[in-house]
């Protein structure tokens, strides 16, 4: 569950990049957020992501791991968490950029791998757990390629295996069809709406109306900082 | 149980060392030089104490007995003396003991010593380690005063300007080490800052994936060990080899210098240069990632 309650952020030159917003998503659901440049969409993702802390109000997300048979709650109130606890916050999250941000030196599986590593996962446990991510994206033949090897629309998948990687419970995805054709990114989408069924929460920030249309989930509208509407349907809603 | 590997971190140091090379070598020429300056100043200075300790010229004060005293007089001085103030240890040499170190001591010449057997012309001695240099004038004056003392002889004069050269080194050292350290770090630095801009992107990756602020700057920690070590082993090598030349044209020259071998005192500066060495670098690394340290 994530809840913005009131949250907004002034940057130091005075700019109003959020006003009072609320937003809250619910564990499980598909989300997309639209707006223009400049609306509040990259604040709304950088306070998400805990590279920015809100100037007033709260942001909570809480996460359900299973552990055992069990189901363990973290609440992070991104408002007051410290720096320290900040990378295991961001372990919860399997984030997906619009450049794709890949590893030009390593291969497919090194760069998904490489999620793992930085976590301070086995070798083992890497091994049996990449090639089972890859083959969700469908990049199981590719898996020893560099990044040059392969298409826009692969490499965005080989981020979506990273963002995959430490089986997070939300995934964040920013314009991920932005540097790729039409074609490719109905892929991608269809690789979100996929893990969306597998119980993740998806958050899918971007300006593609026709994508936004197609798929006829939440959207969540932002204009100067604020939420304008938010409902089920295209972005006309 | 997650564990960090350590290869995994020293691999990425060293690919940062070999990425920018220039810089690597520019801060292990630049750390290896002071110490090596370092060092020679240290190893002038622990020779010129290692001489003044075999001169006997510090915390020593010689006092002779007139000759017409009894044993039991002789005795009762040496108490007076041990009661004085900022005595640390008072030595009884008998004018037997004084003539046979003499005859030991210049054994070529031993045809003198029997024209004066008999009738030894040396008399009894205490030898009286002190404690403090700034009161021995006070010692002097006080043991002079003292019934049957016929002489009193200390090199205090010859010590202190000794112990004043020695002071003078060890502060031209002081700054020495001040400067070069100071140089060291900027370089090294400079050489981390390289390493951390050209993984930035990495870094930001890291940073999302969840890394932890250790993760990030780990293996730019270990760079800079890796740099004070290659720097302190080179180091050692090259003190080892200037410390053996000038042993080898010094030696000899004067009977009066004693030179501590390289074997006395290598466990002592390899110690010293790697201690510096890794601490150095720590610190520059430290330094030079702590803006990366924000979550």
């Amino acid at each position: 569950m994530i809840e913005f309650r009131d949250v907004s952020k002034v940057y130091k030159n005075g700019t109003v990049a959020l006003d009072g917003v609320n937003i809250r998503i619910a564990d499980g659901e598909f989300v997309f957020i639209v707006g223009e440049s400049g609306a509040g969409k990259t604040t709304l993702m950088k306070l998400l992501l805990r590279e920015e802390k809100a100037t007033d109000g709260r942001l909570i997300v809480r996460c359900d791991k299973q552990v055992g048979d069990k189901v363990q709650p973290t609440v992070y109130d991104l408002s007051k968490i410290s720096n320290f606890k900040v990378p295991y916050y961001r372990r919860e999250l399997g984030v997906v950029f619009q450049d794709f941000r890949l590893f030009p030196n390593k291969t497919v599986f090194e760069n998904v791998a490489f999620a793992m590593q930085v976590v301070g996962e086995s070798n083992r446990v890497i091994k049996r757990r990449v090639p089972a991510i890859l083959n969700i994206v469908n990049l199981t033949d590719k898996q020893n390629s560099y990044p040059s090897q392969l298409s826009g629309g692969e490499q965005q998948r080989v981020a979506l295996a990273r963002a995959l990687a430490n089986n997070p419970q939300i995934i964040i995805a920013d314009e991920p069809t932005g540097n790729i054709d039409p074609k490719m990114s109905l892929e991608i989408m269809n690789l979100l709406v996929k893990i969306h069924k597998r119980g993740k929460t998806v958050i899918v920030v971007t300006h593609e109306k026709d994508l936004v249309d197609y798929f006829k989930q939440r959207v969540i509208r932002i204009r100067d900082g604020k939420v304008i509407s938010d409902g089920v349907g295209g972005m006309t809603v | 149980m997650k564990r960090y590997r350590l290869t995994y971190f020293l691999g990425q140091s060293f690919k940062g060392l070999w990425r920018n090379g220039i810089m690597s070598v520019a801060s292990i020429t630049v750390l290896m030089s002071c110490l090596v300056v370092m060092g020679s100043f240290a190893l002038l200075i622990l020779n010129i104490d290692a001489n003044l300790e075999n001169l006997g010229l510090l915390n020593e004060v010689v006092l002779f007995i007139d000759e017409t005293k009894t044993p039991e007089e002789v005795s009762a001085i040496g108490d007076k003396i041990r009661a004085l103030d900022n005595v640390a240890e008072v030595t009884f040499i008998s004018k037997e003991q004084a003539l046979e170190e003499e005859r030991q001591k210049y054994s070529e010449y031993s045809g003198l010593y029997e024209l004066v057997e008999g009738d030894n012309p040396l008399r009894d001695e205490f030898v009286i380690k002190y404690e403090d240099n700034s009161k021995v004038s006070t010692l002097v004056y006080q043991l002079g005063q003292i019934d049957g003392v016929a002489k009193v002889n200390n090199r205090l004069d010859l010590a202190m300007s000794i112990e004043k050269i020695k002071n003078s080194i060890s502060l031209v050292l002081v700054w020495f080490m001040a400067i070069l350290f100071a140089v060291s770090i900027f370089v090294i630095i400079n050489t981390i800052k390289l390493a951390v801009h050209s993984r930035r992107a990495e870094i930001t990756i890291m940073r999302y994936v969840g890394a932890t602020d250790w993760f990030v700057i780990l293996p730019f920690i270990f760079e800079g060990i890796i740099i004070g070590i290659i720097s302190s082993a080179i180091a050692f090598f090259i003190q080892w080899y200037i410390y053996g030349y000038v042993v080898k044209m010094v030696d000899g020259t004067f009977d009066f210098l004693k030179i501590l071998g390289f074997n006395e005192i290598g466990l002592l500066v390899a110690v010293i240069f790697l201690g510096i060495g890794v601490v150095t670098g720590i610190i520059g690394s430290t330094i030079s990632t702590r803006k990366y340290l924000k979550a």
